[in-house]
């Protein structure tokens, strides 16, 4: 989106060392919870087949937890195993988690809509110097030029309340905040250029529902979406039913949505919805004063009745 | 369902005047699955209702829509003549072409092409439609009344009589409100003492009766015929059930000069006190804050004196749960206060009045207190300042009521009388002396109540200027009146020895938080609305919460005691069913889709929303699903809002339903 060709540094933003610590760390502690058996299994990343990437994992066994690592390319939400769509993983009993900041905001998110107790997750949480980007050059190290928007000014990078956390974070250079200039281009845009901006992107969706998939938070076991009789939102990608698809998604989401981008970086259209996500939470926190994902909420500003609420727009 | 019939009607001219109800019929007539139409004069009348019934014979309907005025006016009207047809009573819908369309158009053609519209979008509705079945919930046969004043008595009464139970809750510590603290009452001047506390010790010894006193509304939950009523009853610091009433504790008491507000302040009591002696029940109170023992830990006196060992300082509040079918609010109302205004009241004050500093200016109540034989003075009428025989007396009506540029515009009904009645008090105590009153009109309907009126003029001698006060200030020992005579239209100056005011009256402060404890609706004033201004005038919008008395809006004690007995026979007629039929408008959960997420619990107002584990045979948790009660559920349609994965519904509202509506336009 950046218009103007914009220098990015390759200095590696921190040292092997502190990937094998972490990798180390959760390696001990998945191996001690499965050999005392006190889960059914750890959800987290093994490498991948390719150098550079990762993939998610469930270990059932000690030996299968010798393989669990941490590194740049474990870019997947692991909450999403544990949301009830998933029933296989949930099926095994009490299971361990890897957690980086984005997958808590996410489980206190799951906590607060009664789709986990805390008593049945074991939460191992990541002190998480930041994961690639979408298009990252996975050759290169995790560097300004590699590192994903949203960890760019990620606020959850050392982890709460977690049973543990793997790792000690190293210093870390600010990095220029993308995502909320994009956010400030598009704020500061006539209603009718913003309409024109989100109307293009809409358009280019081609309703796969990579983005519903992903997502920790669409675990509903039938989506609105998908619904015939009646039928809310058309489902064939043509404008109307495009853009009533991405209206559903930010208005079930506002609240909700703590910003893991894992929509944005699924999308095989490249449609900007974490930009989307990030504007919800900004208007609930300047109405509501209100973030999501922080901790388990057992009330959110948009499912809460209250005898004073403000009617006073009711004419 | 393909057999609809569509009956238009004309209401009179109130639809037809703009509507072309012919036209509409017949347009009705072509939309797929209807199969009759006609249009009618009066469809709710006795005629139009046969014609329906007729018709579903003959043509074998198997759903209706009566084109007419808003379902909340005629809904049940038809959907029990439809019932009477044979036909499920919720397979008959209402399409509103008069409140949505005639009323409010002028185009004749536009309005008629809306109407077909709003015709063919209930048609499809009602395609939709399912049977329902009313669902019936027990009734529990005890009521509440809150509020222990005039009106809450003559309701506790009349309900216990009938036999059933009754929980009177009041918030000081004694029953009789207003009325208690009159000397005699218009239009008889008979003494309210005299007539009012032989009701309040009824109620004490009333077997059906439970009485609470100082005691208050903690929250309500529940609907018609299953409230849940948690009461407080507030630290007494005196054991009731010990409390002999001898009074020895209040004799006692070095505490002596603390302001008695149920004389005005005119008068003084202990810490320890009743407010009035035939206060009911007879067992005192130890107002903490004035109490030196909860003040600085030391005296006791009133526990050391009392011989039965009643004076309890450890008592603390206690929280009473009532189960009641119906509730009666009472609550009454208070003077507009003459006092300077708090920051940010909507109500203006009068500073050209003194905003009260002036010692010999009064309002009504503290005058019934002088007057009265019970009263501080023992009913002698003096003044404030000096204890003085006041000569000259003006009374001005009309204060903050109907001013509007004060904030409020309506009468308050009962001051033209009480004022009259104030004359003659006065008159009948100091012979020689002269009232004065300013008024706007002289507002007297009711039996007996402008010969009433006349007799303070012409047999008391009542001076009345019409016309209204601007000014009252200090002068010496006088207190200057400056207003106009409009008759004669001259400046009027008089120098009086005491001034009354006829001051506002207000409903009670609170009454807006106790309203929403109970789901009730208000007015911008906050008195209570009734449901129908003229035809549901004791009833609340609210299913089994019932007004009585001056809560509702300023009141005499006639127009009281009637309101509330009539609120009396509305609980009586509700009680003398075991069960009641509620509509089947209540939401339902798809449990196949729902995840539990349970949002819809944390939006439900009603509370109606429960969580329900869904196992198999075996006992193995597959899923937590949300579940609605629907006995409490209130049909508001929020879950239905709110579920993200639309798996709760509104019987009769369903999405299905709504978007055929929808799309049929
Ligand atoms: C100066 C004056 C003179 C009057 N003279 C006459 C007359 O001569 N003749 C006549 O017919 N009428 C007269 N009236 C009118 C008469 O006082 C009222 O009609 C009558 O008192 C109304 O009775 P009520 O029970 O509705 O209200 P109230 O008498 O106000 O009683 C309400 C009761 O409810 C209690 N309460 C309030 N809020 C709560 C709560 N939240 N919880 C529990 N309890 C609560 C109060 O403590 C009180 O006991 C006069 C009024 C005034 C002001
Ligand atoms: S992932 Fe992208 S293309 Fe697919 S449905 Fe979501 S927004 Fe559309
Ligand atoms: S909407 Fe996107 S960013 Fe938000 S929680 Fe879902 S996948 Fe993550
Ligand atoms: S909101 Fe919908 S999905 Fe969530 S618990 Fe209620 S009915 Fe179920
Ligand atoms: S319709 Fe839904 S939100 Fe409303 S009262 Fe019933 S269960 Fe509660």
């Amino acid at each position: 989106m950046n218009k103007t060709a914009r220098k990015y540094e390759s200095a590696a933003l921190a040292d092997e060392g502190y990937w094998t610590s972490v990798s180390q760390a959760i390696r001990q502690e998945a191996v001690r919870l499965l050999e005392q058996g006190a889960v059914a299994g750890v959800v987290g990343y093994i490498a991948g087949r390719r150098t550079g990437t990762a993939m998610p994992v469930v270990a059932a066994t000690p030996d299968q937890a010798k393989e669990l690592i941490f590194s740049p390319a474990c870019v997947n939400n692991l909450a999403l195993y544990l949301t009830k769509a998933k029933k296989e993983v949930r099926a095994k009993g009490k299971l361990a988690i890897v957690a980086k900041g984005c997958d808590l905001r996410a489980l206190a998110g799951l906590l607060g809509e009664s789709q986990l107790k805390r008593e049945d997750v074991y939460i191992i949480g990541i002190a998480c110097a930041g994961v690639y980007g979408a298009h990252a050059d996975r050759s290169q190290p995790l560097c300004d030029a590699t590192i994903a928007r949203k960890c760019r000014e990620c606020t959850v990078r050392e982890p709460t309340d977690t049973d543990l956390v793997a790792g000690t974070l190293p210093a870390l250079p600010a990095l220029e905040p993308l995502e909320a200039q994009e956010l400030a281009r598009l704020e500061a845009m006539t209603p009718q250029e913003r309409w024109a901006f989100w109307k293009e992107h809409f358009s280019r969706c081609i309703r796969c529902l990579a983005c519903r998939q992903i997502c920790p938070f669409c675990f509903c076991e039938q989506c609105l979406c998908d619904r015939n009789r009646p039928q809310s939102v058309e489902t064939t990608p043509r404008p109307a039913g495009n853009t009533a698809w991405h209206i559903v998604r930010a208005m079930h989401l506002a609240g909700r949505c703590g910003g893991c981008a894992e929509c944005e970086r699924v999308c095989p259209m490249d449609i900007p919805l974490n930009l989307l996500n990030r504007k919800m939470a900004k208007e609930l926190k300047e109405l509501y004063d209100y973030e999501a994902g922080l901790t388990p909420q057992e009330k959110g500003p948009l499912t809460e009745y209250k005898e004073d609420d403000d009617e006073s727009f009711i004419k | 369902m393909s057999r609809i019939g569509v009956f238009v009607c004309h209401c009179g001219e109130n639809i037809s005047r703009t509507v072309d109800v012919e036209k509409v019929a017949a347009e009705a007539g072509r939309l797929f699955g209807v199969a009759y139409t006609c249009d009618y004069k009066y469809m709710c009348s006795d005629p139009g209702q046969n014609l329906l019934k007729k018709a579903v014979a003959e043509h074998k309907l198997e759903g209706i829509v009566v084109a007419a005025c808003s379902p909340r006016m005629h809904e049940k009207t038809f959907r029990n003549a439809a019932k009477a047809a044979g036909v499920n009573p919720f397979l008959c819908e209402m399409a509103n072409i008069r409140e949505h369309c005639s009323w409010v158009h002028e185009d004749r053609d536009e309005a008629t092409a809306k109407a077909i519209d709003i015709v063919t979008m209930m048609v499809e509705r009602v395609k939709r439609n399912k049977k329902l079945q009313p669902i019936t919930v027990p009734v529990t046969k005890k009521a509440l009344i809150i509020g222990g004043g005039i009106a809450g008595i003559q309701s506790a009464l009349d309900i216990a009589d009938s036999g059933h139970q009754v929980v009177l809750v009041e918030r000081e510590p004694s029953i009789g409100g207003h009325m208690a603290q009159l000397s005699e009452t218009f239009p008889t001047l008979d003494c309210s003492q005299c007539i009012m506390t032989p009701k309040m010790v009824d109620v004490v010894n009333h077997p059906n009766i439970t009485l609470h006193t100082y005691a208050e509304i903690e929250a309500v939950e529940g609907y018609i015929g299953n409230f849940q009523v948690k009461v407080r009853k507030k630290a007494r610091s005196v054991d009731m059930a010990k409390c002999t009433g001898c009074g020895v504790c209040m004799a006692k008491c070095p505490q002596k000069k603390i302001p008695n507000s149920f004389d005005k302040n005119l008068g003084f009591r202990p810490a320890i006190y009743v407010p009035f002696p035939q206060a009911v029940p007879n067992t005192p109170v130890i107002d903490r804050e004035n109490c030196t023992w909860f003040k600085t830990g030391k005296c006791g006196v009133c526990q050391k004196v009392c011989g039965p060992g009643a004076v309890d300082y450890t008592q603390e509040d206690e929280i009473v749960v009532e189960q009641v079918g119906a509730v009666v609010v009472a609550t009454g109302f208070q003077l507009y206060d003459i006092g300077p205004k708090p920051a940010g009241s909507a109500i203006e004050g009068y500073g050209e009045f003194g905003y009260g500093t002036i010692p010999d200016v009064i309002d009504g109540l503290t005058f019934e207190r002088l007057a009265s034989a019970s009263g501080p003075t023992g009913g002698k009428i003096v003044r404030p300042s000096d204890g003085a025989e006041p000569k000259s007396v003006v009374f001005v009506q009309c204060v903050g009521s109907r001013a509007r540029e004060k904030g409020i515009s309506y009468c308050s009904k009962i001051c033209c009388m009480y004022t009259a009645k104030h004359t003659m008090l006065y008159k009948h105590k100091v012979h020689d002396g002269q009232a004065y009153v300013f008024f706007m009109d002289a507002r007297t309907p009711g039996k007996g109540y402008d010969e009433f009126w006349r007799r303070s003029i012409e047999e008391e001698e009542a001076v009345y200027i019409r016309g209204m006060v601007s000014r009252l200030y200090q002068k010496g020992d006088k207190v200057v009146v400056m207003g106009s005579d409009v008759h004669i239209g001259v400046q009027v100056e008089i120098e009086a020895d005491l001034v009354v005011l006829a001051t506002a009256v207000q409903p009670r402060e609170g009454a807006d938080t106790l309203a929403q404890k109970l789901g009730i609706s208000y007015d911008k004033y906050h008195f209570y609305s009734e449901a129908h201004a003229k035809l549901r005038p004791v009833e609340c919008a609210t299913a089994g919460i019932y007004l009585a008395g001056a809560c509702q809006g300023p009141k005499d004690i006639p127009d009281t005691v009637s309101q509330a007995s009539a609120a009396a026979a509305k609980v009586m007629t509700l009680f003398a069913r075991n069960e009641l039929e509620r509509e089947p408008i209540v939401a339902k959960v798809n449990e196949r889709f729902c995840v539990g997420c349970l949002a819809c619990r944390k939006v439900c107002p009603y509370g109606a929303v429960e969580e329900k584990e869904i196992r198999d045979r075996s006992g193995n948790l597959i899923k937590v699903v949300a579940y609605v009660n629907p006995g409490v559920c209130g049909g508001c349609g929020t879950c239905q809002a709110t579920c993200p994965s639309k798996s709760v519904e509104l019987d009769g509202y369903t999405d299905e339903q709504i978007m055929a509506m929808i799309e049929a336009l």
